[in-house]
């Protein structure tokens, strides 16, 4: 029988569990629910067992065992409550609290922390060393981002492993021997990498911390929410953590799918764009040349009335930031009331777009066996979190090519390969095409291209339809397709509505585009904080950052994740809202009360939506 | 159910009267009779009570220009403290505020620099704020401070004109300690 000897059974406690064969009795006992005490093991990275945390008695093995290394034995009888063990993991955390400060009420890990858990649980309660502690340096800038605590550090090793296995970057080491050990970056360089926030995050005292929440605030202070990063069009899940209604941080909430535990320093350390630090203006009319503040009833319905008289020469820009709600309501604005087709979210370049751009989900990376990266960095740069799961594939044995030309990318994939993926950016999108297609006729398996686009809703706003030629759901708007943003200034447009959600995807006018906008009759700036628009326009319709909406936002691989209201701005009008109410100020008569219910109205207009949300699953475009 | 039901179950409407209507008050006992000696002596015994408080000491006090004593654990208003140096004990960690039963500590930290240094060590609290009228004078705070820097000292008289004066801010709660206090915390010995 196959299937009986990839099974292994064993006994943890007395209880009999049957696991995979290789798997570490660790985990074997994880899956009884039988909790073994460790600090350096960490499920994604191989077992070092250096310290010695998870000894456990093994029947017929004379000393104790690391949990974190064994690999489980047919008939193993394993105990991890006996009085030796307990002895052991006693004696361990006193030998780690002999050098580790007890400075516990000014350490940002303090009430989160597995040491403080641990000792809490498993230790002896008195420590019995009368000695002078070993002092190392404390408070060492690592980078710009981290600070290193060298007396708490207690040299689990899983910041250098991160930097080994996890990033492959090696740039963290342990320097020196025995008890003077340390780690460090070589010669003491500032560290460089783009995922150092992971290091804080699995780093099991306070020896690693992140600079920016530095004192911020106890965790247990902390009001958590759980949402997506606003920084790519990755989508990995994030959980906001404030304090008195101020962002403290962004933590990884783990997604296999997507992120696989890890985010970028892109993406985490990005929030303090979206802090709501200051008040950022109330609602504003221009008269006699300067911006009047009025009521949101007022500038709606100015807005209102330049927008009617414009009609089907105004034009819509919308940010690839902002939810899918919103850039539903933003759609409907301007096709069904304004009956006008000028729409986009892009920058300056034209890129088309189809479903076939998800056609290979980030997590099937892995399962690939060849990989070409078209335009290597540059993709990287854009989701800095792939180039773990790319770090991670190759570890597994998947060949990853990275190239910059269509040819060496034809050239690196051998024609037996079965599975084989394209990850571009969407500037090179022609050119991921014309690969795939080289590919297709060369390779005898599937192959399979992943865009990586512009915007954490990039996807959302090709799906929804803000694109001039195409509407929701890629229908095609034969000879009502309107004009791309980069051929406004010459189409005769008269009224401009800029709906800028994000100050990490702005609108980013060009000289010749501000030019433009000074000719206009009417520009509309819909934004949450102030920017170089507000100059131009006509009417500002303050509205709500990332962190204070709630919605749904599409990643590039077409997962619809919820983001939920974290930050509470109740003075702010929400951003459909507003939309909602510039179209009703024109007779739109839409009864939307919450985003959900935009929600339901969209998953009719766009049936791929229904299944994908409510799982927080992937839009599957082939059965629509 | 009619009337005539009820008569015919034999239950009564009204309940039993405790004293039957030919049983009257008991007569007075013989010899416990009322007299004016009697009188008297009870007057004179009330009296003897009386006079005797009148001349012994008083207890009261003359509030507000005499005050009782405090026991020297009373829990009064707050003070934070300071070094000999001059620098602030507080790290503002928020263990008092953890500890607070009743979530009247606001402490808000920020790190020591060397051109700024409020405190030993690396955190400082920037904001330290009591709301005196939540706190319930516990003492949890001063129990739960891991630098001593906090301490409820005698006062009890906080009466005040607005709500807004009774958010004690560090100000206020760092002026100096009474110098029975001082001298409670310096025999504990040096901590």
């Amino acid at each position: 029988m196959a299937v009986a000897t990839d099974q292994v059974t064993l006994q943890v406690d007395g209880v009999s569990v049957t696991v995979p064969k290789g798997t570490l009795i660790l985990d074997a006992a994880k899956k009884l629910g039988i909790d073994i005490p460790i600090f350096c093991s960490h499920p994604k990275m191989e077992p070092v067992a250096v310290c010695r945390m998870c000894l456990i008695e093994v029947e017929k093995m004379p000393k104790l065992q690391p949990a974190c290394a064994i690999p489980v034995a047919e008939g193993m009888v394993v105990r991890t409550l006996t009085d030796k063990v307990k002895q052991y993991q006693q004696g361990v955390l006193e030998f780690l609290l002999i050098n580790h400060p007890l400075d516990c009420p000014i350490c940002d890990k303090g009430g989160e922390c597995p040491l403080q858990d641990q000792t809490f649980q498993y230790g002896p309660g008195a420590s019995r060393y009368d000695f002078q502690k070993a002092h190392f340096d404390k408070a060492v800038p690592l980078s710009d981002k981290i600070v290193l605590d060298r007396e708490r550090c207690i040299l689990c090793w899983r910041c250098t492993r991160f930097t080994e296995e996890i990033s492959g970057e090696r740039e963290l080491a342990l320097i020196k021997r025995g008890v003077h050990t340390i780690i460090g970056t070589f010669n003491d360089e500032p560290a460089q990498s783009v995922y150092q926030g992971n290091w804080t995050e699995i780093c099991p005292v306070g020896a690693l911390t992140s600079r920016q929440y530095r004192f911020i605030s106890r965790p247990w202070d902390l009001d958590r929410t759980p949402s997506v990063c606003p920084g790519c069009a990755m989508g990995c899940n994030i959980q906001i953590d404030s304090r008195h209604n101020k962002i403290g941080r962004f933590q990884s909430r783990e997604n296999l799918e997507v992120d696989d535990g890890w985010l970028c320093d892109q993406g985490r350390y990005s929030f303090p764009y979206f802090q709501r630090d200051q008040e950022f203006g109330s609602p504003s009319i221009r008269r006699d040349g300067q911006l009047a503040a009025v009521s949101y009833p007022e500038a709606v319905a100015e807005a209102a009335a330049r927008l009617q008289r414009a009609g089907s020469s105004a034009a819509g820009w919308a940010s690839p930031g902002a939810t899918n709600e919103e850039l539903f309501l933003f759609q409907r604005l301007f096709r069904e009331t304004l009956k006008s087709p000028h729409l986009d979210h892009r920058q300056q370049g034209i890129h088309e777009t189809d479903p076939e751009d998800i056609g290979l989900p980030i997590a099937d990376i892995e399962r690939c066996d060849h990989v070409v990266v078209l335009g290597g960095q540059e993709v990287i740069d854009a989701a800095p979190v792939l180039h773990l799961r790319l770090h991670k594939s190759q570890r597994h044995g998947v060949a990853v090519h990275r190239v910059d030309e269509v040819k060496a990318g034809l050239a690196a994939v051998p024609a037996e390969a079965t599975v084989v993926g394209v990850l571009a950016t969407a500037a090179r999108r022609a050119d991921a095409i014309t690969l795939q297609n080289q590919l297709v006729s060369k390779v005898k398996g599937s192959v399979r291209r992943l865009i990586v686009v512009r915007g954490p809703n990039g996807r959302g706003a090709k799906d929804l339809g803000i694109l001039p030629h195409l509407g929701p759901g890629y229908a095609v708007l034969n000879g009502r397709a309107g004009r791309p943003r980069a051929e406004w200034p010459k189409a005769g447009i008269r009224a401009l509505y800029i709906y800028d959600a994000s100050p990490l995807q702005e609108f980013g006018a060009t000289e010749a585009e501000l030019d433009w906008l000074r000719s206009l009759d009417t520009v509309i700036v819909q934004r949450f904080k102030p920017s170089v628009l507000d100059e131009y326009a006509h009417v500002v319709l303050p509205g709500r950052a990332f962190p204070e909406k709630d919605g749904t936002m599409t990643s590039m691989e077409g997962r619809v994740q919820r983001i939920a209201t974290g930050i509470d701005a109740a003075h702010v009008w929400d951003d459909w809202r507003i939309l909602q109410a510039v179209a009703n100020a024109m007779g739109a008569g839409w009864p939307y009360r919450t985003s959900e219910s935009i929600f339901a109205d969209l998953a009719k207009a766009v049936p791929a939506y229904a299944a994908a949300a409510p799982a927080q699953g992937r839009v599957l475009w082939g059965e629509r | 159910m009619s009337d005539e039901d009820r008569e015919v179950d034999g239950k009564p409407d009204q309940p039993t009267p405790l004293r039957g209507p030919d049983e009257g008050v008991p007569p007075h006992p013989e010899g416990k009779r009322p007299s004016v000696a009697a009188d008297i002596t009870a007057l004179a015994t009330g009296l003897k009570t009386t006079l005797g408080e009148f001349f012994s000491p008083a207890v009261t006090l003359e509030y507000p220009e005499d005050k009782s004593p405090r026991s020297e654990r009373y829990r009064g208003r707050h003070y934070l403290r300071r070094y000999e140096n001059g620098l602030e004990r507080c790290i503002g960690c928020e263990l008092c505020a953890a500890a607070c039963p009743v979530g009247c500590i606001l402490v808000i930290a920020a790190e020591n620099t060397d051109e700024n240094r409020v405190s030993p060590g690396e955190r400082y609290a920037k904001t330290y704020e009591i709301n005196m009228l939540r706190c319930i004078f516990c003492g949890y705070c001063e129990d739960a401070c891991p630098v001593q820097a906090i301490v409820l000292g005698p006062e009890y008289e906080l009466s005040d004109t607005s709500r807004e004066k009774f958010i004690y801010t560090k100000e206020k709660l760092l002026e100096p300690l009474p110098p029975d206090v001082q001298a409670r915390l310096d025999s504990k010995g040096p901590k």
